[in-house]
């Protein structure tokens, strides 16, 4: 059933492409072994003039965990940002192709751009928690989306949270203090509690781990192995030994244009483009 | 190439110990010292004029607050004719009192014990203060009182040392008698010609209701300005003509927003002259560019990893502004207010323009009604010919003053409490 969606969407996207072109731009699609939840088709994006990036197609599945890698300044964030549409806060970006969420044209008039940020949630970068208590923080979003009904509501969504963060055993004793005086770490994953207490179906995170120490690192990347299955999540990291211990699928940027997208193992032990083989092996990057 | 060829020799070892690197640090030092000491010269300096200007201030003004006294024995029951104190007390106190003729039993009173000439000595309202004694204390009708009232104005000032030669003589003869007491009318009365009899409260309440409107017109359109600026408006030559003339229109001289308000405010919307609420709409016209540029500076500074953070979990535009931003900017729009306030509440030019220079002899009741405000009453002060009014203008600069750092004070304790303690 899922293989049939998938050859049928491999086939449309293919399609107007000459064989030769299909494997350079839009590599072949990884089966997912999940319901798939986005798609995306031919998108290109661009900066005033500036082509940022080519003509990419990518589908992320419910099961795994995709990476975006790539060498600085090679699109995947500018991608990434497309999923959730943050890209519209920037007034000279312009968005061209197809991305949908469960179906849904995420740039069609009518899709509710509110409303999709709250579906596809966002960790960024560097951990921005909001200058409130650690319980406002999370209890933002629900309060703003009316998720919670009354006050005993409110409370459990803010628990649960932070427990699927991993965080409820460090803070439960201090939620009235300042989300910004925690550590780093735990700034990062009261953000990535902040984004689950909407309930979204899929998280993008923007190099997530690039201002924490190692032990931070491996909390989130626990943590990234734990919310999978329950959450789409998708990845930008410059860390190729981050994309290979928590993804599944990893799609390699290079100069805007989707070099390789499959199979985790098979990037990174056998990868079907030279680019890439470089890449990995640290010849560039 | 020459050069290529020097530039492939061998460099000599750098000597960081040698003479001249010794000489270099030197004069480093040397510079760093020189710098400290004019920025510290330039602190003091500063702070000397400043404790200069407050010296003279309250040295000439504290003066401004007392009033020389001179006392009067007056016989109420002779002079009344045996009036009762409880005639005097209630709601028919004041009309009662008014049919005795307290002026005239002054008056008398004063010369049955000064003489013929006895009046000139004595401030020409002061028998006022006496019907404010009668109704604090009904009781003194019954008796024979003495009472202190306040002198003419050129023994005030000759008592207080600096008036005229012609003062002077009569200071000198009534020397034992004379005495100086707080001037708790300078509080409570308005402007008057006779500079016994002035006071700050008509100035402080009309500068109070102008500053409440500008605060009221100014701040809403302002930050709602600041923020449309900043966070709706795009990016394109009509905001950068409107950003180029808001920074233009903050540097406009004063008197030219006073002509602005004359001919809008006065002639076009026909509202009263003198008014409290033309003088507020004024000062907004001319606080609020202040305002805008403050506050497009502080939301500007809100770090976008927080609108980013708020966007990433679906908050609309408006409730990132509302939610985040503006809580985060208010202290630096709130430092914005504070000047601009500060400065509308010292300004006198666009207020002459709009004829708040009346003599205004009655505390406004209302926002339409004449009015002047502190710094209009210390220029027009400070043109009487009359020597009493020197300590006056003074005594009016203290009030100012203290307004202000009340102003102030307000301002930065809400800011304070604004601003996120973590």
């Amino acid at each position: 059933m899922v293989d049939n969606d998938m050859t049928t969407l491999i086939d449309s996207a293919s399609s107007s492409e000459s064989p030769t072109m299909t494997i350079s731009k839009a590599p072949a699609i990884p089966a997912g072994d999940g319901p798939l939840k986005m798609t995306t088709r031919n998108v290109n994006v661009f900066y005033g003039e500036k082509q940022a990036i080519n003509d990419v197609s990518i589908d992320v599945t419910m099961d795994n965990v995709t990476a975006f890698i790539g060498p600085s300044g090679c699109g995947k964030s500018t991608f990434l940002r497309c999923l959730n549409r943050m890209n519209d806060t920037i007034p000279i970006a312009r968005v061209t192709g197809e991305i949908t969420l469960e179906g849904e044209d995420i740039y069609a008039p009518k899709m509710d751009v509110v409303q999709l940020r709250a579906r596809v949630g966002m960790v960024f970068q560097k951990p921005n928690p909001f200058p409130k208590s650690i319980y406002d923080n999370i209890a933002y979003g629900p309060r703003i989306h009316g998720l919670a009904t009354g006050k005993d509501e409110l409370d459990n969504i803010v628990e649960t949270s932070l427990q699927r963060a991993g965080l409820w055993g460090e803070v439960q004793d201090r939620l009235q203090d300042s989300g910004t005086a925690l550590s780093g770490g735990q700034q990062q994953r009261l953000c990535i509690a902040r984004a689950i207490a909407v309930d979204p179906e899929v998280i993008l995170m923007d190099e997530p781990c690039s201002a924490l120490d190692p032990i931070a690192t491996a909390k989130i990347e626990e943590l990234i192995h734990e919310l999978r299955g329950k959450y789409a999540i998708v990845i930008v990291t410059h860390n190729m030994q981050q994309a290979a211990r928590v993804s599944q699928r990893t799609a390699f940027f290079h100069l805007g244009t989707l070099v390789e997208y499959g199979v985790t193992s098979d990037i990174f032990t056998n990868p079907t483009e030279e680019k890439t083989r470089d890449y990995i092996t640290g010849r560039y990057g | 190439m020459n050069s290529a060829t020097t530039y492939t020799e061998e460099r000599s070892p750098t000597d960081w110990q040698g003479d001249v690197m010794q000489k270099r640090i030197r004069r480093r030092y040397a510079a760093e010292r020189r710098f400290k000491t004019l920025g510290l010269g330039a602190i003091i300096l500063s702070a000397g004029f400043l404790a200069f200007l407050l010296i003279v201030m309250v040295g000439n003004g504290f003066r401004g607050f007392t009033q020389t006294e001179l006392p009067v024995e007056i016989d109420f029951p002779v002079m009344t004719g045996g009036a009762s104190a409880s005639q005097l007390e209630g709601a028919n106190g004041k009309a009662n009192l008014r049919t005795l003729g307290i002026q005239d039993i002054v008056n008398t009173s004063i010369e049955i014990q000064y003489g013929e000439d006895g009046l000139e000595l004595f401030s020409t309202g002061g028998w006022n203060a006496v019907g404010r004694a009668i109704l604090d204390d009904p009781n003194i009708i019954e008796t024979k009182a003495t009472l202190y009232l306040p002198t003419e104005s050129e023994i005030d000032v000759a008592y207080k040392g600096n008036g005229s030669a012609s003062a002077e003589k009569k200071v000198a003869e009534l020397d034992d008698q004379l005495s100086t007491a707080f001037n708790w009318n300078f509080l409570s009365n308005s402007d008057a010609t006779d500079p016994m009899q002035v006071g700050i409260w008509g100035a402080l309440k009309g500068s109070l209701i102008t500053m409440l409107i500008t605060l009221i017109i100014a701040f809403p359109i302002g930050v709602l300005s600041a923020l449309y600026l900043e966070e709706y408006a795009p990016r394109n030559r009509i905001t950068d003509l409107i950003e180029v003339s808001i920074n233009n229109l903050a540097a406009v001289p004063s008197i030219i927003f006073g002509l602005l308000g004359l001919a809008v405010f006065l002639n076009l919307f026909g509202l009263p002259r003198s008014a409290a609420l033309v003088g507020g709409l004024t000062l907004a016209l001319m606080t609020m560019p202040v305002i805008v540029i403050s506050g497009r500076n502080a939301v500007k500074a809100v770090p976008p990893s927080i609108r980013e953070a708020a966007l990433g979990i679906g908050a609309s535009q408006m409730q990132v502004v509302f939610h985040h931003v503006l809580p985060l900017a208010l202290p630096g729009i709130l430092t914005g207010t504070i000047i601009g306030m500060a400065r509308a509440l010292g300004e006198t030019a666009p207020l002459l323009m709009i004829g708040m220079r009346a003599f205004i002899a009655t505390p406004p009741s209302g926002i339409v009604e004449p009015a002047t405000v502190l710094p209009v009453q210390i220029f027009l002060w400070s043109d009487e010919v009359n020597r009493g009014f020197v300590e006056k203008t003074s005594a009016a600069i203290i009030v100012l003053l203290l307004f202000l750092l009340t102003m102030n004070a307000v301002a930065i304790y809400l800011r304070n409490r604004f601003e996120t303690r973590w």
